[in-house]
């Protein structure tokens, strides 16, 4: 699985740098998308990966299983997946993974969502779309 | 000592709120106190009153993420439950990522309230239960003697008692007693139990 995960990859880094510039390679650490995401989130997702590997596991099994990995950066959930059962999937995420950055991308303003998101083990919520400042800023800070 | 009764604190800058939820707390059968601000609360409260909090997020002077971090500062772990008709993500998610119990957004339904202030209740008494028994180990820890609490250290850390007596530079006969009275004065059944207490009382990465 993990091996089809990585065929899968969408995006990667040719430079060597760290998601803050100069402070640190994090080259081999990856960032899993699960889900597919609308096209704007897929675009600021996309920009990540100057900085990591990002990669889109085709499904949700295979995202779980890209995060039991040694290079598991930070675990992304996109915003196509409100009709998943995400508390569920965190709650399989974290228990994988105790300390892996999970980061939520939801609707704006789905206050409740994003309550019931940080109660199952999300890192942090972001609302779409979702800046990418804001993305890099959140994901940089989680995994350093 | 007879257990204090749990009481739920209301802080909200609104007269009409906090008359209308210590009412809805009555009537679920619920203690409650209301005060008018944080300043109100930090007077009044006790660390050793069982409870939860219901706090509003927007208040004048000390708003209720404010005051939850004051909250933190002071070690007090009574569990939150945040209400507000202004909430927006950034702010929930802040709330929760500092401890929220919940965070509620107004309107919400009676029951609903009823429903987190009871699940509340329920965690604060988990979270005393196990200061409790964190506070038994520390006393317990704090009766050893230096050696003993090396010979303790090193115990679990998985060492024999040869291995024990090698590093400390004494008989292993000597570690054998050390670890006796570890034993005892830990009222631990077996290493495994002490072990348990150890990692009970770590720090938490």
């Amino acid at each position: 699985m993990r091996c089809n995960a990585r065929a899968e990859m969408a995006a990667t880094n040719d430079n060597g740098s760290g998601l803050n510039g100069d402070r640190g390679p994090s080259r081999e650490r990856t960032i899993i998308v699960a889900g597919q995401s609308s096209e704007r989130t897929r675009e600021v997702l996309r920009a990540l990966s100057k900085f990591a590997n990002v990669i889109w596991p085709t499904s949700l099994e295979s995202a779980l299983a890209q995060t039991s990995s040694q290079d598991a950066g930070c675990l992304v959930i996109a915003d196509d997946l409100r009709e998943e059962p995400i508390d569920e999937f965190l709650q399989e995420a974290r228990e994988l993974q105790r300390s892996l950055p999970i980061f939520v991308i939801t609707d704006p303003d789905d206050v409740a969502e994003a309550v019931s998101a940080m109660r199952h083990g999300a890192t942090a919520v972001i609302e779409i779309p979702p800046s990418y400042a804001a993305l890099c800023e959140e994901v940089s800070r989680a995994m350093q | 000592m007879k257990d204090l009764p749990q009481t739920v604190f209301v802080v909200d800058d609104d007269d009409a709120v906090r008359d209308s939820l210590r009412m809805l707390l009555k009537s679920a059968g619920v203690h409650a106190e209301t005060c008018a601000s944080a300043q109100d609360f930090f007077s009044i409260y006790d660390a050793s009153q069982p409870g939860c909090l219901v706090l509003d997020v927007r208040m004048p002077g000390m708003s209720g993420l404010e005051m939850q971090h004051e909250l933190n500062l002071r070690g007090l772990t009574m569990p939150v439950i945040f209400i507000t008709g202004h909430g927006d993500i950034p702010m929930a998610v802040e709330a929760m990522q500092h401890g929220a119990f919940d965070f509620l957004q107004k309107p919400f339904r009676d029951q609903e309230l009823l429903d987190r202030v009871q699940r509340a209740l329920v965690r604060d008494t988990e979270n005393r239960a196990r200061l409790r028994h964190t506070d038994r180990i520390r006393e317990r820890l704090a009766s050893l003697s230096p050696r003993e609490r090396e010979v303790l250290d090193l115990v679990t850390q998985g060492k024999a008692n040869k291995m024990v007596a090698g590093d400390l530079g004494v008989s292993q006969r000597t570690v054998e007693i050390h670890r006796a009275h570890v034993m005892q004065k830990m009222e631990a059944g077996s290493l495994a139990e002490l072990v348990r207490m150890m990692m009970a009382v770590a720090p938490s990465p």
